[in-house]
């Protein structure tokens, strides 16, 4: 699945062997450092500052770390206890099962949203599209706690100004409407919220990657009779398509993490409706200082990921997607 | 040449590296080894010890300890519990800290804290508040000691009052809904008028109504707590919370609390005759209406029982010393200071129920805290004392899920109080 | 594309819609920001202020910390995002174009390593830090944050240099060039609107992080912005007019960033038609 433009030569072949045979061994030698040398920072510090940590997160998971144990530097190991605490909750595959649908619904939002802004803006005049554009940084740019405040204000039942403007439309049976009188609806004032401060960067990484696929391959396509649906199959999608694909996954990856603004909204509320699998490591781990059972909430999280993510860690690892493109 | 500098300069380090030690003699009666400046590290919470108190303390504590600065620190609510746990978790944590005294419990018992059993003497353990003093005790030994507390009144118009004819502020349950008919009927036709404001969960008033039916939500059984919340007296209480909310015809959210929106900027509008609140609340709304501060008091909470008020939720802070702290001889002096009559008399002029003096004289001064104090004296008593009772604060509270199901008919009384019950003994338990 | 006027205008209307969509709520923080706090509980319809004040902006300058929390925010976003991006182009070159091995190792080390909470890394990280003697020192933020958007942004810049077709490259190397004076001339340009689009959501990530910022700095003078944001929210009630005046002032360097390195996607874009 390369990222290949259908009428010009294939973009991303294999880059030819090196020419001139001489001295091909010290070449050779040289050349194959090189790929490790670029990497070394990056290696590095993932290694060092996530890699490590993250490691200490599974260790950490077997062990009972409470504040007690952290301050006197004591390890205490308790197996499993802490993953069948976590399991054992009667609530755990509920919030799981409510934390992927959530993550799922958010992803296809933004993804989607994304792509068709990015598709939009490449047809717009200038002014708007700068209007658009600055609009969407705004958003983007809006501190996570203004950004949840602002969407209670806007949503509160008395003094929210859409059920003002809903009941002045004519819609009476809004006035002191609760949009959080239930998980969905409160999940649903969540989500959008975090679709308006998501799609920025989808829609900025579309439409970069719109800017570079070449106009020269629009006008052949226009002037072969193409419709914009077929203009938009064969330059438009290709070019984009390794983009949405990783905006998705990385989509799905913050969009599942999220707490802040989960937290901030009903604290998971009402009875706990709202609550997704970040907040239960919150709750069960992290406001009683309870670290080993965090770490283990923590891990359980990241195996989901990578079940969610297993197809798209598959395509990359057996696939061509994985090889040189 | 160059040499002769790094002698010189060399020299001088070493002079002045020694000079510290010489000079220490005298003052300071640390036992942690001589020699050399000290610096306490203190933090208190923003919105606690007011400024001028606290100046003139590190100022008095400073010239009383030669050679020692204290390192005063004003710390935010907002995220504190990761900021302790990492600062006491540190090379050098603060030597004095605040601790709200719902999660006091949770941290002697973690054992992070020092043990001031021998030293409550000192530290004016007569005079110590009740509550304040269970919540620092753990398994039988003082590991934090009281600061202050504060307690929730009746906050009232005193211009509404008189228009509506009311002529004294009630001092029992149904003078309380007497007073909110008599409201209502002359200030009714005002569609945006509520007797008393009232959200549906705040459930530091409800546990007031519950402590007056002689119940609370969770008793002692040895070291661990059993939920009681499905008693008779917390259902009375309950019922009686509902009997409020609806004679009021309160807008306001029933599934939200008294800061979400801040009902103080509410009761600020001007709209509302009466409010739970905590004093200062009143400042928080002056600040938008200036008027509304002279055409307001407050009253104790009422009781069932005709001119008694109901018993109060203390809210409170304790003070406490890490286990690791470097100067903790040095930071128990400092605790000793902070809880003088001297310090405490001024924390009662800031309007604030001192922790270790039984003087509320102070705050007689002006009507609002006055009610407070009246209040606190007819017997407060604070959450369960039990390290558990901090993860119920900082996570779901099923006092308030409770609250909100049962006000907005979602569950019956039983059914919502034995839920409640179940979720707090789950926690109690994990 | 050409299009007729009729086409033209009916999506610039759409577009302007959209555009009125995603402003609302920012436009809502600018005017609470603008409203006396008493107006914000307020049963009249107020889609526009009722009330004008400047008096939340004037507090929240005035609110100690400002500019040297300011300072400070500045200091390791900035430094954060230049390593990050030094590094990410570095590491995305030989991820989309070379072959050897370790490769897949490496990709799938990048894309676990985006996986973790970031909640739960906090003790570890907190730790590590203690060990490496770098607690209360801005050097261990601008680190973390480095480390946090490194993954991401080595991810994206790979798919934009997979997005760049390889021809060019070769077009070039024909011409003369060794396989990197190839990428440094030919893609990196090219790579221009990647720079931004990982550059800025790298600033704004580190611009808007909290825990770490509260638990790693002690000392007040040391403080980031979003420290600063959460002093507004005190035991006395929150300065809602405060909070929404600081938040504005908060989200304008990140606005400013974003038209300084915007200007790229213009350049990037007319740069971008293959050569003859």
């Amino acid at each position: 699945m390369t990222a290949t433009v259908h009428t010009a030569v294939p973009a991303g072949t294999s880059p030819p062997a090196p020419p001139r045979a001489r001295r091909r061994r010290t070449v050779n030698l040289g050349e194959r450092a090189i790929p490790y040398l670029l990497l070394t920072p990056a290696v590095v510090v993932m290694l060092v500052l996530l890699g490590w940590p993250a490691v200490q997160v599974i260790g950490i998971s077997f062990r009972k770390l409470d504040l007690g144990e952290l301050v006197r530097g004591e390890l205490v190991w308790v197996g499993f206890d802490n993953y069948t605490k976590v399991l054992s909750e009667p609530e755990f595959w509920t919030i799981t099962l409510r934390t992927v649908l959530f993550t799922s619904a958010v992803v296809a939002g933004t993804v989607l949203a994304g792509l068709l802004i990015a598709l939009l803006m490449r047809h717009l005049s200038k002014p708007v599209r700068v209007a658009l554009q600055v609009t969407l940084v705004l958003a983007w740019a809006t501190p996570i706690l203004a950004a949840t405040t602002v969407y209670q204000w806007i949503f509160d039942q008395q003094y929210g100004i859409l059920n003002k403007t809903l009941v002045k439309l004519g819609f009476d049976s809004f006035q002191g409407f609760s949009w959080f009188s239930s998980g969905t609806s409160t999940l649903t004032v969540i989500g959008i919220l975090i679709v308006w401060q998501a799609v920025p960067f989808v829609c900025f990484t579309i439409y970069a990657g719109l800017l570079q696929a070449p106009k020269e391959l629009y006008e052949a396509a226009a002037m072969d009779g193409a419709t914009s649906w077929q203009a938009f199959t064969t330059v438009s999608w290709p070019a984009v398509r390794p983009l949405v694909t990783l905006a998705t996954f990385l989509s799905v990856i913050w969009d599942f993490k999220v707490f802040a603004q989960v937290w901030a909204m009903r604290q998971g509320g009402p009875d706990g409706e709202s609550t997704t699998l970040p907040l239960l490591m919150y709750l069960r781990g992290i406001a009683g200082r309870h670290f080993g059972v965090a770490s283990a909430v923590a891990v359980l999280m990241i195996l989901v990921l990578v079940v969610l993510t297993a197809r798209y860690l598959q395509l990359l690892l057996r696939t061509r997607e994985g090889d040189i493109s | 040449m160059k040499r002769l500098t790094k002698l010189m300069a060399g020299a001088a380090a070493i002079a002045l590296a020694t000079a510290g030690c010489a000079g220490s003699g005298g003052g300071s009666s640390d036992s942690s080894g001589g020699g050399g400046d000290k610096t306490l590290t203190v933090w208190l919470m923003n919105g606690s010890a007011p400024e001028t108190l606290t100046d003139a303390l590190n100022k008095e504590f400073e010239a009383t300890h030669d050679g020692v600065t204290v390192k005063y620190e004003v710390q935010e609510w907002n995220g504190i519990q990761d900021k302790l746990t990492t600062a006491l978790a540190s090379q050098d944590p603060p030597d004095v800290i605040e601790l709200g005294n719902t999660q006091a419990p949770s941290f002697a018992a973690d054992g992070v804290l020092t043990d001031l059993s021998g030293d409550v003497d000192a530290l004016g353990g007569g005079q110590w508040l009740s509550s304040l003093k269970d919540s620092g005790e753990w398994d039988g030994m003082q590991y934090a000691t009281p600061f202050y507390a504060a307690n929730r009144v009746v906050l009232y118009r005193t211009d509404m009052f008189q228009q509506a004819g009311i002529a004294a502020p009630p001092t029992s349950r149904q003078e309380w809904l007497d007073a909110i008919t008599k409201l209502k009927a002359k200030f009714g036709s005002d569609p945006q008028f509520q007797p008393l404001y009232l959200p549906g969960q705040n459930w530091y008033a409800l546990l007031s109504f519950i402590y007056d039916e002689g119940g609370d939500i969770a008793e002692k059984n040895g070291k661990d707590f059993k939920a009681t919340v499905n008693s008779a007296e917390a259902k009375a209480g309950l019922e009686f919370y509902k009997q409020l909310v609806d004679a009021s015809g309160t807008t306001a959210p029933k599934d939200n609390d008294e800061q979400n929106p801040e009902q103080a900027g509410i009761y600020g509008q001007g709209k509302v005759a009466m409010m739970i609140a905590l004093p200062w609340e009143l400042g928080t709304a002056a600040k938008d209406n200036p008027d509304i501060e002279k055409n307001s008091s407050a009253f104790a909470i009422p009781s069932k029982t005709a001119g008694k008020a109901a018993p109060v939720f203390q809210g409170g802070s304790n003070l406490a010393i890490p286990v690791n702290s470097k100067n903790s001889d040095l930071a128990k002096d400092y605790l000793k200071l902070l809880l003088s009559e001297k310090y405490q008399k001024q924390l009662a002029e800031a309007g604030m129920v001192p922790g270790a003096s039984t003087d509320l004289s102070a705050l007689d001064a002006k009507p609002v805290s006055k009610a407070m104090a009246d209040a606190s004296k007819g017997g407060g008593k604070a959450a369960p004392a039990t390290p558990k009772w901090a993860t119920v604060e900082a996570g779901q509270n099923p006092l308030k899920d409770m609250m909100t199901a049962y006000l907005t008919g979602a569950k019956d009384l039983d059914t919502a109080t034995n839920d409640a019950n179940t979720a707090l003994d789950a926690a109690f338990k994990g | 594309m050409n299009k007729t006027r009729g086409q033209r205008l009916a999506l610039n209307t759409v577009g302007l819609l959209v555009a009125i969509l995603f402003a609302f709520p920012t436009y809502w923080l600018l005017t609470s920001a603008f409203k006396p706090s008493t107006d914000l509980l307020t049963p009249d319809y107020d889609l526009v202020p009722l009330h004008f004040t400047l008096d939340n902006f004037v507090s929240a300058w005035q609110k100690p910390g400002f500019l040297s929390h300011l300072t400070n925010s500045l200091i390791v976003t900035v430094g954060a995002v230049l390593c990050s991006l030094v590094a990410g182009v570095l590491a995305a070159f030989p991820l989309a174009r070379l072959r050897f091995r370790g490769r897949k190792g490496f990709l799938l080390l990048v894309l676990i390593a985006q996986m973790a909470p970031l909640e739960a890394l906090l003790i570890p990280m907190f730790l590590l830090m203690q060990d490496a003697g770098l607690l209360n020192q801005l050097p261990s933020l601008l680190l973390v944050y480095f480390a946090i958007t490194l993954p991401f942004t080595v991810w994206t810049l790979r798919g934009f240099v997979q997005g760049i077709p390889y021809e060019l490259e070769e077009a070039a190397m024909v011409d003369g060039c060794g396989r990197f004076g190839a990428f440094r001339r030919v893609v990196l340009p090219l790579l221009g609107p990647g720079i931004v689009a990982t550059s800025v959501f790298a600033f704004i990530t580190a611009w808007n992080e909290f825990l770490y910022a509260l638990v790693f700095m002690r000392d007040r003078d040391k403080q980031t912005l979003p420290v600063w944001l959460s002093t507004f929210k005190t035991v006395f009630g929150t300065d809602w007019g405060g909070i929404t005046a600081a938040s504005v002032m908060y989200a304008l360097p990140a606005l400013i960033f974003f038209l300084i390195v915007q200007r790229k996607l213009v350049s990037g874009a007319t740069a971008g038609a293959l050569k003859g």
